[in-house]
C-alpha cells in the first residue's frame, strides 16, 4: 500500500492541472490501445505514426501558441487566418520574385512578427479585449488572404517544401533504419536519464527527499521504453521518410518553450498575469508589455504553422487555416488550462492535441466519417473539461485517489511534490 | 545505492529491449517505389483489394450520390471500399489526413475528387511511393506527376452548352438582339470552374463583342465572377448586389450564366426576392430541386452529366487496374495539370430543358417521375 | 420627539461567525419619525447589525428578537424586509449604469399593465418620486450620465416607490463632495417632516451630530450607549469617546525604536481620480520618514490613504498631477512599480486576495514574485535558490505549513499575510508601506506581524502602517499623521497619541499646523 501512495505522490500528485494532464495522459494510452485493437495494428504502424506527425505538427505549434495567451487570461481566434494569411504572401512573393526559400521563410516570419505586433498593440496598449481584435484580425487576414492570393491556389518551390513534407536524409551504413533518427532517439534517452538524475540532484540541494529510487527508475524506464518504441517506428519507415522534418521543429519549439514557461522570468509573469492581473501590476510585473508578446508570439507561431501546412500541401490556398483556432483552443483546454487564465502547460496542452490528433486519425483508419469525427471530438472536449470541474467541485485533485479510494480507509496526506519536470515535457512530443 | 543502480540499469536496458523486439523495422519487406511514378503497375491486385474513395464536403448533392454509389458499387465488384467526404469547415486539411489513412491502410487504388486541386501534391505522393493508383475523379489533380488517371465530363463542352442553351433560352424569349445578361462562375480553387467558364466564353465571347450580349454590370473577369466554394449564400449575396447595383430601375436583366444548379438557385431567389421577372438561368448537375424549377418553368437548362454513368466508368476502370490491364482512355493530350499530361477519359454532358427533360431522365428514377407532367 | 412611539426594536442580537463574534447581545431601539444614527469605529458592527435587521442574514443564523412596528418579525431575505417597508441603501450604490433614471427606480418593482410594463404610469410616477427628493433631471437620462450625488438621490427615489417607512443608509455621503452631502442631509430633515423614519451610518461626526436626533454607539460588537442628541448635548468630542472608549491592552511586543535620519519624504503630493477628472484623492500632502522609524497614517475609510499609498508606489492608482518624493536627499520619479522596486519602495495591499496575491501559485512562487531576479541566473529562475529563500523566510516569520510548495489558498489569514510580508521583504526594501497588515487576522497573528514589523525597523528600515484601528497605532507607531479627505491634516508623536485627539482630526477638515 504504501508503495502505491509514494506512486501516487511522485507521478501524480501535485496540483490540479498536473492531475488533468495525467488525465490526459491516461485518456491518450487509452486511445492508442483502443484504436491499435480496433484497427488490427495500424495505428502504430511507421506510416500511420509518420502522417499523424506530420498532419497535426501545425495545430499542435499553434496549441503552444494559445496556451500562453490563455494562460495570460486572453484568446486568439485569428490564428487561421494568420497562417493562411502568411501563406500567401510567402508563397506569391518567392513565386513573383522567384526568391530562395529560406528567405521566404524568414519573411513569412517577419509578416507573422508585424501581425502580431498589431495585434498586440489593440491588446496591451489600447486595452481592447482580445477577443475582439483578433475576431476582428479573423476577417482582416482572411480577407487579406483572398485579396492578395485572389482565392487563387498558388504553389510554393520544391525547397520550400522541406520544413512541411520532408524528412532525414539517409546517411551512414545501412542499418535497416534511418540512422539520423536513430541518433535523436539516443540522445532523447541520455536527456532523459540525465534529467532525472538532475531533479534527484536537486531535491537534494533543497533538502528535501528525493522520490524513492524505484520510482525514478520506473519511471525513467517507462521514458525510455516509449522514446526506443517511437524511435524505432518513425526511423523503420518506408526507405525516404524518417521523424518529419515538422516533426523536429514542433519537438524543439516544445522543449524550448516548456522551459521558457516553466523556467524563466518571462514564464512566470505569464502565469502572474493570467492569475491575478493587478497583484503582478503591484509586483513589478509590465503588464503591457507581457500582454504585447504573448500576442505577438502567437502571431508568429501561427505564420510558422501556416507555412508548414503550405509547405506539405505544396500549395497556398483559400481554404488553409479554416477552423484551425478551434482545433488549438481545444488542445489547450483539453490539455488542462483554465478559461479564466492562470493555469496550464505546454505539455498538457501537446498531449491534449495529440488526444484530438489521434482520435482524428484512429476514426478516420476506421473509415468514420467526418461528421461523425467531429460530433466525438465535440463530446471530447465537453467531458474532459466537465471531469474537471466536477472534480474541481467534489475537491477531489487525484485521478489514482478516486481509482483506489473504494480500497482505502484512510484519506491520502495532501500530495506535496510536484513531479519531475522531466517527466511529461520530454514524454508529450513523442508519445505519438 | 550501487545495488540500486545495477537494478535500475538493468530495468530500463530490459524496457528497450522489449520495445526493440516487439517493433521492428518495416522497411524490410515493402516494395522499392516505382521509380517517378509511371502510369499504370505491372500486373493487378487482389480482387477483394482496398479501395480509397476521397471526397469534398457534402455541399452538393452529385457528391452525396456519387458516395452512394461507390459504396454499393465497389461492394458489388467485390472490392473492399473506404469512402470519406472531407469535413465542412476544414476541407483540405482533412482530405489530406483522409488520404493519408487510406494509404496506411494500404489501398491499392484511391479515387480522389479533390477539394483543392493544388493542395494534395504529398498525400498523392505518398499514395504513389506505397504502390497505390491514383485517378483523380471529376476534378483534375495539379502540380504533382503521381496522378495516374483523370476520369470526368468533358468540361469544356458543358460550358459550351451552357452557352449556347442560354442563347437558345433568350431567342426564344425576345427574339431580339441585344440581350443583357449576367455571368457566375465557380469556385476559383476548382479547376473545373475555370474551364466551364471558357467553354462558356467561347460562344459568347463573339456576341458580346460584336454587341448582341452585353453583359450589364461589366463584370466578365473570372474574378469578379467567381462564387468562392461554390456557396449558394454567395451566389445569392453577388446577385443582390448586382440588382441593386444594376437592375434597381426597370431595366431589364435577360439571362444569367450559372455554372450549377445551386448557384442557379440561389439567384432565382435573389431575382424574385427583388419582385424581377425571372431571366434565362442555366446550370448544371441535374439537382432534384432544379428539375422541379425547370419543370416549373423557373430555371432554364441544366446539364445532365449523370453522376452514374461517371462512378460506372470509374469503377470499370478500377476492375480494369485489378486485372492488370490497361483502362480505356479517350484523351491523352488535352489535360495537362502544370507537371504532366494526364491520361483522362472523359464523357459526354447533355443539355436538358423543359422539352427534352422526359428523355434525358427516363433512366433515373429519383428524376424521372419529375418529369411526368 | 422622544415621546414618539417605537417603530423598530432589536433586542439581544447575537451573530457570530466562524471564529468570530460580531454581535454579541446587541440593543437596538428607533422610534417612528426619528433620525438614529450608529456609530462605531470600523468592525465594530454596525453593518452586520443593518444586514441583520435587512434579512440579508436572515431569520435563524443569529439569535434575539426584531420587533418592528408591534410584532415580532422573521425576515427570511431581503425581499421579505423590502415588503415590510424596511429599505437598506449601500455604500456601493445598487443601480445600473446602462439604464435610464426611471428604469432604475423601478428595477424589480416595474408598475405592470396586463402582463407588460407599463410605462407610461412608470415615467409618471418617477417625475413625482425625483420631484420629492428634489432631483431635477431628464427621467430617461442614463444613470452612468449623472454624478455620484444625483445617483444616491435615485437610490431614495428608489426607495420611496417601494413605500419606504424605514430607509437605512450605509455610509451615504462617503463618495459625495460637500454640496451634494449638504443636500442629502437636507432631504434626510425632509423625509423626516414626512414621518419617514431612518437610520445612518456615517464616520462623518460632524454630520451626524447636525442631523442625527439619537445616536448608538457599537464598539466590538457591544452595545456602548443609546444618545439623545438635544437632551443629552451630544457634541463630537461625547461620540469619540464613545466609540474608543476601549483600554488599550498590551497587545505590541516590546520594543525601542532606534530612529535615524529622515530618508524619504513627500512634498504637495497631489493626486486625481482615475476616472473623475474634477475629484482630487490626494491633496498637497506631504510628510517624511525617518530611518528605523514606524510611521502610522491615521484616517477612516475612504480618506485617501490607500491612494496615497500606491499612488507613491509607482502611480498605480489615479492620475499624477504634481507633487514630488525624494530618497536620502534627492528627488527620484517613480514611474512605474518597477521603479519603485528598484528604488526601495514595498508596498502590502489591504486587499491580500484582491490584488496582493496570486492565489493559483504556491507559497515559494508567490515569495519570489517581486523580485525574481535575484533568484534568476540569465532570466532562467534556479529552483534551488528560490526553495532556499522560501525556506528561510517561512522558518523566520513561522508560517504554518508542512512545505512551501503548498498553494497560498490552503494557508489562514494571518499566514497569508506572513507571505505577502516575505514577498516584499525579499525585495530589499528600505521603505515598506503596510496598508492594512491585520485586517482579518486573529489576535495571535497580529502580535506576531507586529513583531515582524519592529524587527523591520530594527534593521534600519523606515515602515508606513495605514490602519483604521487606532489602539494599533498607538501601540506600534513611533509618530502618527491623520488623513482626511486625501489631505494630511495633523502630526502627532506617540507621546501625544491620545485616541480622541485622532479621532477628532480624522473627522474634520480643519488643518492643524504640520510641526
Amino acid at each position: 500500500m504504501s508503495r502505491i501512495k509514494d506512486l501516487q505522490k511522485n507521478l501524480f500528485g501535485g496540483t490540479t492541472s498536473n492531475a488533468r494532464q495525467f488525465g490526459m495522459i491516461f485518456t491518450l494510452v487509452a486511445i492508442v490501445l483502443l484504436f491499435q485493437i480496433w484497427t488490427n495494428g495500424l495505428t502504430l504502424t511507421s506510416g500511420n505514426l509518420i502522417a499523424v506527425v506530420s498532419q497535426y505538427s501545425y495545430i499542435l505549434i499553434l496549441a503552444i501558441g494559445m496556451l500562453m495567451v490563455i494562460v495570460a487570461g486572453h484568446i486568439d481566434l485569428s490564428v487561421g487566418s494568420v497562417a493562411a494569411f502568411t501563406g500567401i504572401v510567402v508563397a506569391k512573393t518567392m513565386q513573383e520574385f522567384a526568391l530562395p526559400w529560406p528567405v521566404g521563410i524568414l519573411i513569412g516570419l517577419a509578416v507573422g512578427a508585424l501581425i502580431g505586433a498589431w495585434q498586440g498593440f489593440w491588446v496591451a496598449y489600447v486595452g481592447v479585449p482580445a477577443f475582439i481584435v483578433t475576431l476582428a484580425g479573423m476577417l482582416l487576414f482572411r480577407g487579406g488572404n483572398q485579396y492578395i492570393g485572389n482565392a487563387d491556389t498558388v504553389p510554393v518551390p520544391e525547397g520550400f517544401r522541406t520544413i512541411g513534407a520532408g524528412f532525414l536524409p539517409e546517411v551512414g551504413p545501412d542499418t535497416g533504419y534511418n540512422n539520423l533518427t536513430l541518433l535523436l532517439g539516443l540522445a532523447a534517452c541520455a536527456a532523459v536519464v540525465w534529467r532525472e538524475l538532475k531533479s534527484r540532484q536537486t531535491r537534494r540541494e533543497m533538502n528535501a527527499d528525493p522520490a524513492p529510487m524505484w520510482i525514478s527508475v520506473l519511471r525513467m524506464a517507462v521514458m525510455v521504453g516509449v522514446i526506443v518504441f517511437a524511435t524505432l517506428r518513425f526511423a523503420g519507415g518506408r526507405v525516404g521518410t524518417s521523424l518529419p522534418i515538422s516533426g523536429i521543429i514542433l519537438i524543439a519549439l516544445v522543449l524550448a518553450y516548456s522551459h521558457y514557461t516553466r523556467n524563466t522570468i518571462g514564464g512566470r509573469h505569464i502565469y502572474a498575469v493570467g492569475g491575478n492581473a493587478r497583484a503582478a501590476e503591484l509586483s513589478g510585473v509590465k503588464l503591457k508589455r507581457v500582454n504585447f508578446l504573448v500576442m505577438m508570439n502567437m502571431s508568429v507561431l501561427a505564420a510558422l504553422a501556416g507555412m508548414i501546412f503550405v509547405a506539405r500541401s505544396s500549395a497556398s490556398g483559400p481554404q488553409d487555416g479554416l477552423s484551425w483556432e478551434l482545433d488549438a483552443i481545444a488542445a489547450v483546454f483539453i490539455g488542462g488550462a483554465a478559461v479564466s487564465g492562470g493555469l496550464g502547460t505546454i505539455s498538457g496542452s501537446i498531449v491534449g492535441g495529440l488526444v484530438m490528433a489521434l482520435l482524428n486519425n484512429g476514426l478516420q483508419l476506421e473509415g468514420v466519417g467526418s461528421d461523425m469525427v467531429q460530433i466525438i471530438k465535440g463530446l471530447v472536449l465537453l467531458l474532459a473539461v466537465a471531469f474537471d470541474v466536477y472534480n474541481k467541485s467534489q475537491g477531489r485533485f487525484s485521478i489514482i485517489g478516486s481509482l483506489t479510494r473504494p480500497f482505502r480507509r484512510d484519506d491520502p496526506s495532501p500530495p506535496t511534490d510536484r513531479p519531475s519536470p522531466a517527466s511529461d515535457s520530454d514524454k508529450a512530443p513523442v508519445a505519438g | 545505492m550501487r545495488k540500486y543502480l545495477t537494478r535500475s540499469a538493468a530495468l530500463i536496458g530490459v524496457a528497450a529491449l522489449l520495445t526493440l523486439s516487439a517493433c521492428g523495422s518495416e522497411r524490410e519487406g515493402t516494395a522499392a517505389p516505382t521509380a517517378g511514378g509511371s502510369a499504370a503497375p505491372a500486373k493487378g491486385f487482389a480482387a477483394d483489394g482496398l479501395i480509397g474513395v476521397a471526397l469534398p464536403s457534402k455541399t452538393s448533392e452529385n457528391w452525396v450520390l456519387a458516395g452512394d454509389l461507390f459504396t454499393n458499387g465497389l461492394k458489388e465488384a467485390g472490392f473492399t471500399s473506404d469512402v470519406q467526404y472531407a469535413g465542412a469547415s476544414t476541407t483540405v486539411a482533412d482530405q489530406q489526413a483522409q488520404i493519408s489513412a487510406m494509404v496506411t491502410k494500404g489501398a491499392k487504388v484511391i479515387v480522389i475528387g479533390a477539394t483543392d486541386a493544388a493542395q494534395l501534391t504529398t498525400q498523392v505522393k505518398q499514395a504513389k511511393e506505397a504502390g497505390a493508383v491514383v485517378i483523380a475523379y471529376d476534378r483534375l489533380i495539379t502540380n504533382t506527376p503521381d496522378v495516374d488517371y483523370y476520369i470526368a465530363f468533358d468540361n469544356f463542352k458543358v460550358g459550351q452548352l451552357q452557352g449556347q442553351a442560354l442563347l437558345d433560352g433568350m431567342k426564344a424569349k425576345k427574339p431580339e438582339a441585344p440581350w443583357t445578361i449576367e455571368l457566375f462562375s465557380g469556385s476559383p480553387d476548382d479547376n473545373n470552374a475555370g474551364v466551364f467558364f471558357n467553354g462558356a466564353m467561347d460562344v459568347l465571347k463573339p456576341l458580346i463583342d460584336k454587341g448582341d450580349v452585353v453583359v450589364g454590370s461589366g463584370q466578365t473577369d473570372v474574378k469578379q465572377t467567381a462564387i468562392q466554394g461554390w456557396k449558394a449564400e454567395g451566389a445569392q449575396q453577388r446577385m443582390d448586389s448586382l440588382i441593386t447595383s444594376t437592375y434597381n430601375g426597370d431595366k431589364k436583366l435577360d439571362g444569367v450564366l450559372s455554372p450549377n444548379d445551386t448557384l442557379a438557385r440561389a439567384i432565382i431567389t435573389s431575382v424574385k426576392g427583388a419582385g424581377k421577372d425571372i431571366p434565362v438561368v442555366t446550370g448544371q448537375d441535374s439537382e432534384v430541386e432544379s428539375v422541379k424549377s425547370i419543370m416549373a418553368g423557373e430555371q432554364y437548362s441544366t446539364i445532365n452529366k449523370d453522376t452514374r454513368k461517371l462512378v460506372a466508368e470509374t469503377i470499370a476502370m478500377v476492375k480494369s487496374l485489378q486485372a492488370g490491364t490497361e483502362p480505356t482512355i479517350n484523351d491523352k493530350d488535352t489535360y495537362d495539370n502544370g507537371v504532366k499530361v494526364v491520361p483522362s477519359y472523359l464523357l459526354p454532358p447533355v443539355i436538358v430543358t423543359k422539352d427534352n427533360a422526359a428523355e434525358s431522365y427516363a433512366n433515373d428514377p429519383k428524376l424521372a417521375p419529375l418529369t411526368q407532367g | 420627539m422622544t415621546s414618539a412611539p417605537v417603530l423598530l426594536e432589536m433586542r439581544s442580537i447575537t451573530k457570530t461567525f466562524p471564529g468570530v463574534t460580531a454581535l454579541a447581545d446587541v440593543n437596538l431601539e428607533v422610534r417612528q419619525g426619528e433620525i438614529h444614527a450608529i456609530c462605531g469605529e470600523n468592525g465594530a458592527g454596525k453593518s452586520t447589525l443593518m444586514k441583520v435587521l435587512s434579512g440579508v442574514h436572515p431569520h435563524g443564523t443569529y439569535t434575539g428578537d426584531i420587533v418592528y412596528q408591534g410584532e415580532q418579525v422573521r425576515f427570511s431575505d431581503i425581499r421579505a424586509s423590502e415588503h415590510a417597508g424596511i429599505v437598506i441603501i449601500h455604500q456601493e450604490l445598487a443601480l445600473v449604469p446602462g439604464m435610464s433614471i426611471t428604469e432604475n427606480i423601478f428595477l424589480g418593482n416595474e408598475p405592470r399593465k396586463r402582463g407588460g410594463i407599463d410605462w407610461k404610469a412608470a415615467q409618471r410616477r418617477a417625475l413625482e418620486l425625483m420631484a420629492e427628493v428634489g432631483l431635477q433631471e431628464d427621467p430617461d437620462t442614463l444613470i452612468k450620465d449623472i454624478g455620484v450625488g444625483k445617483q444616491q438621490l435615485v437610490e431614495i427615489a428608489k426607495a420611496f416607490a417601494k413605500d419606504v417607512k424605514l430607509l437605512i443608509l450605509d455610509e451615504p455621503t462617503a463618495a459625495l463632495n460637500e454640496a451634494d452631502s449638504r443636500h442629502l442631509l437636507d432631504l434626510l430633515r425632509g423625509i423626516r417632516e414626512r414621518g419617514v423614519t431612518s437610520i445612518i451610518i456615517s464616520h462623518k461626526l460632524n454630520e451626524i451630530e447636525a442631523v442625527a436626533d439619537t445616536i448608538t454607539i457599537l464598539r466590538d460588537g457591544h452595545t456602548i450607549e443609546s444618545l439623545d442628541v438635544k437632551a443629552d448635548g451630544v457634541n463630537e468630542d461625547r461620540i469619540v469617546r464613545g466609540m474608543v472608549g476601549r483600554e488599550l491592552h498590551s497587545r505590541f511586543p516590546e520594543h525601542t525604536p532606534d530612529i535615524g535620519e529622515v530618508f524619504f519624504e513627500v512634498r504637495d503630493w497631489t493626486v486625481r481620480h482615475p476616472i473623475s477628472a474634477d475629484r482630487l484623492v490626494c491633496k498637497g500632502s506631504s510628510f517624511d520618514v525617518r530611518r528605523g522609524e514606524i510611521v502610522g497614517f491615521a484616517g477612516l475609510m475612504g480618506a485617501g490613504r490607500t491612494e496615497l499609498a500606491m499612488s507613491l508606489f509607482g502611480r498605480s492608482y489615479g492620475v499624477y498631477l504634481s507633487g514630488q518624493i525624494f530618497k536620502d536627499g534627492e528627488e527620484v520619479q517613480l514611474r512605474t512599480v518597477s521603479d519603485a522596486i528598484d528604488h526601495g519602495l514595498a508596498y502590502v495591499s489591504e486587499d491580500r486576495k484582491a490584488i496582493g496575491l496570486n492565489l493559483l501559485d504556491d507559497i515559494k512562487t508567490s515569495m519570489v514574485a517581486a523580485k525574481l531576479s535575484k533568484v534568476s541566473t540569465r532570466g532562467v529562475v534556479d529552483p534551488v535558490r528560490e526553495y532556499r529563500y522560501a525556506e528561510e523566510y517561512r522558518q523566520s516569520l513561522r508560517v504554518k505549513t508542512p512545505s512551501v510548495d503548498e498553494g497560498v489558498t490552503k494557508l489562514s489569514g494571518g499566514n497569508q499575510q506572513k507571505v505577502v510580508l516575505a514577498k516584499w521583504m525579499f525585495t530589499d526594501p528600505d521603505l515598506l508601506i503596510l496598508d492594512e497588515p491585520t485586517r482579518g487576522i486573529d489576535v495571535g497573528a497580529k502580535y506576531e506581524i507586529y513583531g515582524i514589523i519592529q524587527r523591520l525597523a530594527d534593521q534600519g528600515k523606515g515602515v508606513i502602517i495605514i490602519s483604521s484601528e487606532l489602539p494599533e497605532l498607538i501601540g506600534l507607531c513611533d509618530r502618527i499623521y491623520t488623513v482626511f479627505e486625501g489631505t494630511v491634516t495633523g502630526e502627532v508623536t506617540r507621546a501625544e497619541a491620545d485616541p480622541e485627539h485622532l479621532m477628532k482630526q480624522m473627522t474634520s477638515t480643519k488643518k492643524t499646523p504640520i510641526r
